[in-house]
């Protein structure tokens, strides 16, 4: 269920009006996990099933984690969790990738291998619902955690309807204290919660799908070259259009939390105004970089090793971060990209460290312009669907088709520019601060007319928008 | 002594973990505290809201008078999933009509439905291509019917990852891969578009209304064609029919007119491949659409199903112009030659030739009635009825 349709506004009256007039605690947790699950399998009721299976299997290795006496013991339940979990995604997300590269490398050798062509469906939001499971057996395992008695429980803090397909990712260390006891309803927590869900679907319907996605697809799917301006200006697009998109996920999801209760942490943080790239990802999907960081790269050994073995450990997590996007080689490159620009973040760093010249405003913007330059460099990869596309888009963006094509509109043209500059705008006056301080401070007015205005323009979107691009992860 | 209900939950040990109230102790999860609440801002909520939903129903009233006021009425929008809650209806012995707007606009469904017996399936679209849809019944092993299928040369004939065949595939693989809850969205959907004349998805989005302002453009820019306003009304079964406003001379149906004109025109080749080599794989294209036409008719009939293909009115200039860039001879004369399939061309028989369509390319609601009515002995013969 998209949270851009009629079938979600429906849904969502029936559950929160049902929700909160329920008297017993219990009772709403009941409800809360037979609402996700009505939520997750109206696409595909079957992977329901699935999703079962994986948090079954979970609270029950959680609580093998948690009675093992010896260290071995525990470790082998943890590695079954975490196998578990993995090949569960790898079986549905990276077979048919496995097996073309299998048969590539076969045919390297000399080999001819016709691998049988495997028809697997995606579950929807399974890299994200695999994720909220094995942060539970994996803080277990750590010690940060100890397994809950309710089953009921579990399944609610991995199915929780908002973030179940696309994030954040919520950890049950994070999710299982808030079913202790029942929240109250409480007018303004509700309302902001509304008002944080109108914020999220205008930055989807309206900036990504109805302002900047056109033309990211118009560019990218262009077969010819073209000139640099307009390579940059659909790079730029598709940046904007992604932030919109994932953001815009996170914020519905979170309101629509709020609106039931339930804190969840913020996804994003104003990442277009990251000055350096360990900036960028402690502001952009934020859930995962953390994840990524405790169970992957403190792991590995963090920054506690010598520098080469950290840099090492930082393109080894991008990498996998890069992968977990998609089976693709084009997020592997993606990925390694990043790694390679904190890699190199970390030299300048050791460089110039104390210099006084590096804390002024000139550098610090020029900072910012540098990361935000080569995050889009990086978006070309994630975003081409092979490297032919990606080749071609660097080469306009960096002049090797001077006598390209220019196929944007004036009209797409400003659209971009003025959706990007007001976006880069927000991030920067916000960077160090968050929404709600924002609002805090803004005369009523103004807090009025545009809560009315994103409702207005998401009407006269009529639901003519797409699926969230994140879903396919 | 335990209950019977006690005795029940030890047995069944997994909804114990439902059912039973835990002790306090088993209660609280372990981990940290609740250490994270969100901020609210503390402003007043309540009159904000208020105010916003004031707001909002008002600009959303004034924007649907406004719509009225220059002509628009409610209708439903033909989007995939209203498609495919056609091709559920199609039984294995259905009559189907595909094809293009003329199948949706031109053919009456009670007319058809008197004369041949049975009710058609409408799952003509407009700006689509019929090929898709052929093929999709084609390979339905349960479908043995009778298809209609309306033939608009350039549509017909349009090549993979143009517009006519993006719209016929999307549609298709909706029927395959629709979701409940996208299911669920159309139920929901319809009456809203059944009452609010602004739901029109293809004219009166944020995004379409963004796209009418009128900002010049670079010379090489490459712009979409317009597409014709709105000017008919569709209900539940996808039986579409001309408004009157454009049934009548006027502003809309010269508007409508003068935007066929290069919505038909073929658009210049792009400057990346050399014209010759373009021209080349167009025909290859084109040759590809005849073959695999013709071999979908083969499976359909091999079944026992039936088609006729029908060329519906046209006139004026759009006449014109699809005549010289579409002969009959280069595409339908080759369609009835590869299947050897019925064929009825319109200006064949007098009957069906003195129509005239307002804006060119489609009939009145009250032609297509006749049109129909008229057409019905011709469809009878050609499926030996």
């Amino acid at each position: 269920m998209l949270f851009n349709s009629l079938t979600f506004v429906v849904f969502f009256v029936v559950v929160v009006t049902a929700y909160w007039s329920m008297r017993s605690w219990n009772a709403r947790k009941n409800f809360l996990v037979v609402a996700s699950y009505i939520f997750y399998g109206a696409w595909n009721p079957p992977f329901a099933a699935l999703l079962f299976s994986t948090t079954a299997m979970d609270f029950w290795l959680g609580r093998r984690i948690a009675k093992a006496k010896g260290r071995h013991s525990r470790r082998g339940w943890l590695v079954g969790s975490v196998c578990m979990n993995l090949s569960m995604l790898g079986f549905f997300k990276y077979g048919n990738f496995l097996l073309q590269n299998f048969q590539w490398l076969l045919a390297r050798l000399g080999i001819i291998y016709q691998p049988p062509h495997l028809d697997i469906l995606l579950p929807v939001g399974i890299s994200f619902y695999t994720f909220h499971s094995l942060s539970y057996t994996l803080d277990i395992y750590r010690g940060v955690l100890k397994p809950t008695k309710s089953l009921r429980d579990f399944i609610l803090a991995v199915s929780f309807f908002p973030q179940l397909v696309a994030g954040p990712i919520v950890r049950a260390g994070d999710f299982l204290p808030q079913l202790v006891r029942p929240p109250a309803l409480r007018a303004g927590q509700f309302l902001w919660g509304l008002l944080l869900m109108t914020l999220g679907l205008f930055e989807k319907i309206v900036l990504a799908d109805t302002m900047l996605s056109g033309s990211a697809d118009r560019i990218f799917g262009y077969a010819g070259p073209l000139v640099a301006l307009d390579s940059w200006l659909g790079v730029m697009a598709f940046a904007g259009q992604i932030f919109f998109d994932f953001a815009g996920y996170s914020t519905c999801a979170i309101g629509a939390a709020l609106c039931l209760g339930f804190h969840l942490k913020d996804n994003f943080r104003f990442p277009y105004a990251a000055i350096g790239f360990s900036d960028f990802w402690r502001r952009w999907h934020i859930s995962l970089s953390t994840f990524l960081r405790d169970y992957l790269y403190i792991p590995l050994g963090g920054n506690q090793v010598r520098p080469v073995r950290a840099a090492t450990n930082l393109v080894i997590v991008m990498f996998l971060g890069g992968l977990w996007h998609g089976a693709a080689w084009t997020f592997v490159v993606w990925g390694l990209l990043h790694g390679s620009y904190l890699v190199v973040e970390r030299v300048i760093r050791v460089l110039f460290e104390n210099r006084a010249r590096t804390n002024n405003l000139a550098t610090r913007l020029l900072g910012g312009f540098a990361t935000y330059a080569a995050v889009c460099i990086a978006w070309v990869f994630f975003r081409a669907s092979d490297f032919t596309i990606a080749a071609r888009m660097l080469g306009g963006m960096f002049g090797g088709h001077p006598h390209g094509d220019a196929i944007l509109t004036t009209r797409e043209m400003l659209q971009i520019a003025l959706v990007t500059a007001g976006m880069i705008l927000v991030h920067w006056s916000l960077r160090d601060s968050n929404i709600e301080t924002a609002v805090m401070r803004l005369p009523r007015w103004i807090v009025t007319a545009v809560w009315a205005f994103m409702a207005c323009a998401i009407i006269l979107t009529q639901g003519n928008s797409n699926a969230f691009i994140y879903f396919q992860f | 002594m335990p209950s019977s209900t006690s005795n029940f939950k030890r047995k069944l040990r997994l909804p114990r973990l439902f059912f039973s109230t835990p002790p306090e102790i088993e209660r609280v999860h372990g981990g940290p505290p609740l250490e994270y609440e969100r901020p609210i801002p503390e402003v007043p909520s309540r009159g904000i809201a208020t105010v916003v939903v004031l707001m909002v129903i008002a600009a959303t009233c004034a924007w649907e008078f406004y719509c009225r006021s220059i002509g628009y009425g409610p209708t439903l929008n033909d989007g995939e999933d209203l498609w495919t809650s056609a091709r559920r209806r199609v039984k294995p012995d259905s009559i189907v009509v595909i094809g293009d707007s003329r199948g949706w606009f031109d053919l009456d469904l009670d007319e058809l439905q008197k004369g041949l017996g049975k009710r058609p399936v409408q799952l003509a679209m407009g700006g689509g291509c019929a090929y898709p849809v052929l093929a999709d019944l084609a390979n339905d092993e349960n479908f043995h019917g009778t298809i209609i299928c309306s033939v608009v040369p350039r549509l017909f004939v349009a090549p993979p990852g143009t517009p006519p065949m993006e719209r016929a595939e999307k549609a298709v693989r909706r029927s395959h891969t629709q979701t409940p809850a996208q299911r669920v969205s159309q139920y929901l959907a319809m009456p809203l578009e059944e009452h609010v004349a602004f739901l029109k998805q293809e004219e009166l989005t944020l995004d379409d209304l963004v796209k009418r302002l009128p900002i010049p453009n670079r010379p090489y820019a490459l712009v979409s064609p317009r597409i014709p306003p709105y000017f008919g009304t569709l209900d539940r079964e996808r039986r579409a029919r001309m408004i009157e406003g454009c049934a009548q001379p006027g502003k809309l149906q010269t508007t409508i007119q003068q935007i066929w004109l290069p919505l038909f025109t073929p658009p210049p080749p792009p400057t990346y491949i050399p014209k010759e080599e373009f021209a080349k794989r167009m025909g290859q294209a084109i040759e590809q659409r005849f073959h695999d036409v013709a071999a979908a008719v083969q499976k359909l009939r091999s079944r026992g199903g039936k088609i006729v293909f029908v060329r519906l009115p046209h006139s004026g200039g759009l006449k014109a112009l699809e005549d010289r860039e579409t002969p009959r001879a280069a595409v339908w004369d080759r369609v009835i030659k590869d299947t050897a399939a019925p064929g009825i061309y319109y200006e064949d028989f007098p009957e069906l030739a003195g129509f005239n369509c307002p804006e060119w390319s489609h009939l009145s609601a009250g032609d297509s009635v006749e049109f129909s009515k008229r057409l019905i002995p011709h469809l009878r013969a050609a499926l030996q009825m």
